[in-house]
């Protein structure tokens, strides 16, 4: 029966044609789609390597461009905001703070190998303010003071694209002046961009404010206690803007930004997924339309192959049968273009994805198609022979 | 093979009621062929129908091989419509997408355990007995009408029916296309003792068959065998 039904299909490419082409760009977009769904849900999955709530990120820009004046006053306000009690931990950072719209990258070589890298400038409490945990060798501490590189902590997703199975701790990486990084510890993951997004190779560079006098901070990461809300953060910016006078003061929460970002993620995929669902509603209708139409059409083969010996329910199977068959024909295009992303790696993106996006397209497609042949089937198996016979 | 007691078949629609048949009798022995007469509307169509389990009969009893079929459900009548019974239609009834071939095979497809090289073979020893070996490949397009309907014929005898019915199987044919096809039948009736049921318009057919039943208004108003039947007797 299923030879048949090819042959029949295959027979009437050319009046399919149209339905097969309909079902292949459905199927297209329809993985698209899910390949960036599946993608953002994996990640939004996967850890973040750090804690976010109870987290404040204090923004602050000096009137004056006198470092050594800035730098005093930041300190003040290190100081105060340190003596406050419902504050647990603080630590500074450069702008790219956690789901904090900036990046900063850099190229660390090791060996031949040379990996863009991101990279967080951030104080020693700064594992205390994320609750971060180090899985292999130590975060910064004082014993880096005497040290004659620059001590860095690595994601592990650096550490396998640049030493691979080798122990990274110790390892000397050179920097673009004679000096070297010295990688002193491993986090397992650290993912501050996005929920949503991958997590890139990273690394952490050390603020030692004793150590470099010219460089300015704006960017206090603050771990308040559970609880504190706006009313301390009210009185502590005010008491903030009485050390820096006429410095601008921002805060947000790590929460707040994080949903900033997460809408960032989400707001794309909801208009494609609408339109993907027009699209889809679009196809459904036309192919219910075709199908319907063609059952009209082809009533005299109804009453035909129920006089040869075809039981109603044995149409009913033929017709959602034929269906099933040309999505298969659209499908197999189909497959044959989209296993093209993650056989030539088209997008950085694990293959993982497009084959699970290809999957769930396949199985929708096959729903789709089911689904609008139901009624239609049903209606040709309900069509009585003698009338049908009759008709033509 | 075949009984009809009391076939009464009424068509409602709507607006009307019409009366197709009319208390109709018909015993049909195995091995018999019998030709329908009548004018046009006269229920013909609707009694090869009935007799095919095609439709149902508004009132009276169906039998085949002394087995009322009302008790069957339509899994059961499709079955025996599949075992017991071949069409042949004034119109052919050919799918034109498929070959010649394939339209031959379409009744093994509904019947189980006949595999693949087996269907092919049966199907090509129908289309020799029609004369139409040289045609399997070809689409019903591309033949003439009784090409056609050598082609309907050797569908409706691949699984090997008992009953083979015809409704105007020469309807669409010249006379001697018709001929053609009328002694297809009176082979197949004669050799391999195939019950044939044929509607006809046409008396030249009807008298070479066995027996003769006239149709008019719905109603059986002459069943007698023909002078051909005594013919075949010697
Ligand atoms: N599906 C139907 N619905 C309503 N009336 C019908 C239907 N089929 C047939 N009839 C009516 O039943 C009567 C018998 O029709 P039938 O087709 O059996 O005639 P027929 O003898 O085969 O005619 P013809 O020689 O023209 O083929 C006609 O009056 C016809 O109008
Ligand atoms: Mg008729």
């Amino acid at each position: 029966m299923i030879r048949h039904l090819f042959k029949l299909i295959w027979n009437r490419k050319r009046s399919n044609f149209l339905l097969i082409t309909e079902i292949f760009f459905c199927f297209l977009v329809l993985f698209a789609v899910l390949s960036l769904i599946v993608y953002n849900v994996r990640n939004y999955n996967k850890p973040l390597g750090f804690e976010h709530e109870n987290v404040w990120l204090l923004t602050m820009r000096p009137d004056t461009d006198s470092t050594a004046l800035n730098r005093q006053t930041l300190e003040q306000i290190i100081q105060r905001a340190k003596g406050f009690q419902e504050i647990e931990h603080v630590a500074l950072t450069n702008s790219n703070a956690p789901f904090a719209f900036s990046q900063m990258n850099n190229d660390l070589s090791y060996g031949q190998k040379k990996i863009m890298a991101d990279e967080y400038l951030v104080q020693d409490d700064f594992d205390k303010v994320m609750r971060m945990q180090v899985s292999h060798g130590r975060w910064f501490g004082e014993q880096d003071n005497a040290s004659h590189h620059y001590p860095i902590v690595i994601n592990k997703v650096l550490q396998q694209q640049l030493f691979e199975g080798e122990d990274p701790i110790g390892k000397l990486l050179p920097r673009n002046d004679s000096s070297s990084y010295q990688v002193v510890g491993v986090v397992d993951h650290y993912r501050p961009s996005s929920e949503y997004t991958a997590e890139e190779p990273g690394f952490f560079n050390r603020i030692h404010l004793p150590g470099n006098k010219n460089d300015f901070y704006g960017e206090l990461l603050i771990r308040v206690k559970p609880g504190t809300g706006v009313e301390f953060e009210e009185k502590m910016v005010k008491e903030f803007s009485g050390i820096g006078k006429g410095w601008t003061m921002e805060v947000a929460t790590l929460e707040k930004m994080r949903q900033n970002k997460a809408k960032m993620a989400k707001v794309p995929m909801i208009a494609l997924a609408i339109i993907c669902g027009f699209l889809i509603l679009n196809v459904a209708l036309g192919l219910f339309g075709v199908l319907w139409y063609n059952i009209s059409r082809r009533n005299g083969e109804i009453g035909l192959r129920r006089a040869l010996g075809a039981s109603a329910n044995q149409v009913y199977r033929q017709f959602i049968g034929e269906v099933l068959v040309l999505a298969t024909f659209g499908l197999v295009l189909g497959v044959a273009f989209a296993v093209q992303f993650p056989m030539l790696q088209v997008f950085e993106v694990e293959s993982a994805v497009y084959f699970i996006a290809l999957g769930i397209a396949v199985g929708l497609i096959y729903l789709l198609a089911i689904g609008c042949a139901f009624y239609p089937s049903r209606q040709a198996a309900a069509i009585h022979p003698a009338m049908a016979l009759h008709e033509e | 093979m075949i009984t009809l007691k009391n076939i009464e078949k009424v068509y409602q629609t709507k607006t009307i009621e019409t009366v197709a048949l009319h208390n109709v009798n018909l015993h049909i022995p195995k091995g018999e062929f019998v030709s329908v007469m009548g004018p046009s509307g006269c229920g013909k169509s609707t009694l090869l129908n009935i007799m095919g389990l095609l439709d149902e009969p508004t009132n009276g009893i169906v039998e085949i091989d002394g087995k009322p079929i009302s008790r069957y459900r339509d899994k059961e009548l499709a079955h025996i419509r599949n075992q017991k019974i071949g069409f042949v239609f004034q119109s052919y009834h050919l799918i034109n997408d498929l070959s010649v071939l394939d339209n031959v095979e379409l009744p093994l497809l509904y019947r189980s355990g006949t595999s693949a090289s087996e269907t092919r073979h049966l199907a090509l020893t129908a289309l020799e007995k029609v004369g139409l070996s040289a045609r399997t490949k070809h689409y019903p397009t591309q033949l003439s009408g009784g090409q056609r309907q050598r082609v309907a014929i050797a569908r409706a005898l691949i699984g090997q029916p008992e009953l083979i019915l015809a409704d105007e199987p020469t309807g669409n044919l010249d006379s001697v296309m018709g001929e053609e096809i009328m002694n297809i039948l009176l082979t197949l009736n004669r050799q391999d003792g195939t019950t044939i049921v044929m509607v006809t318009h046409d008396e030249n057919m009807a008298q070479k068959t066995e027996r003769l039943i006239r149709f008019f208004d719905g109603q059986q108003v002459s069943d007698a065998k023909t002078t051909a039947y005594d013919f075949q007797q010697v």
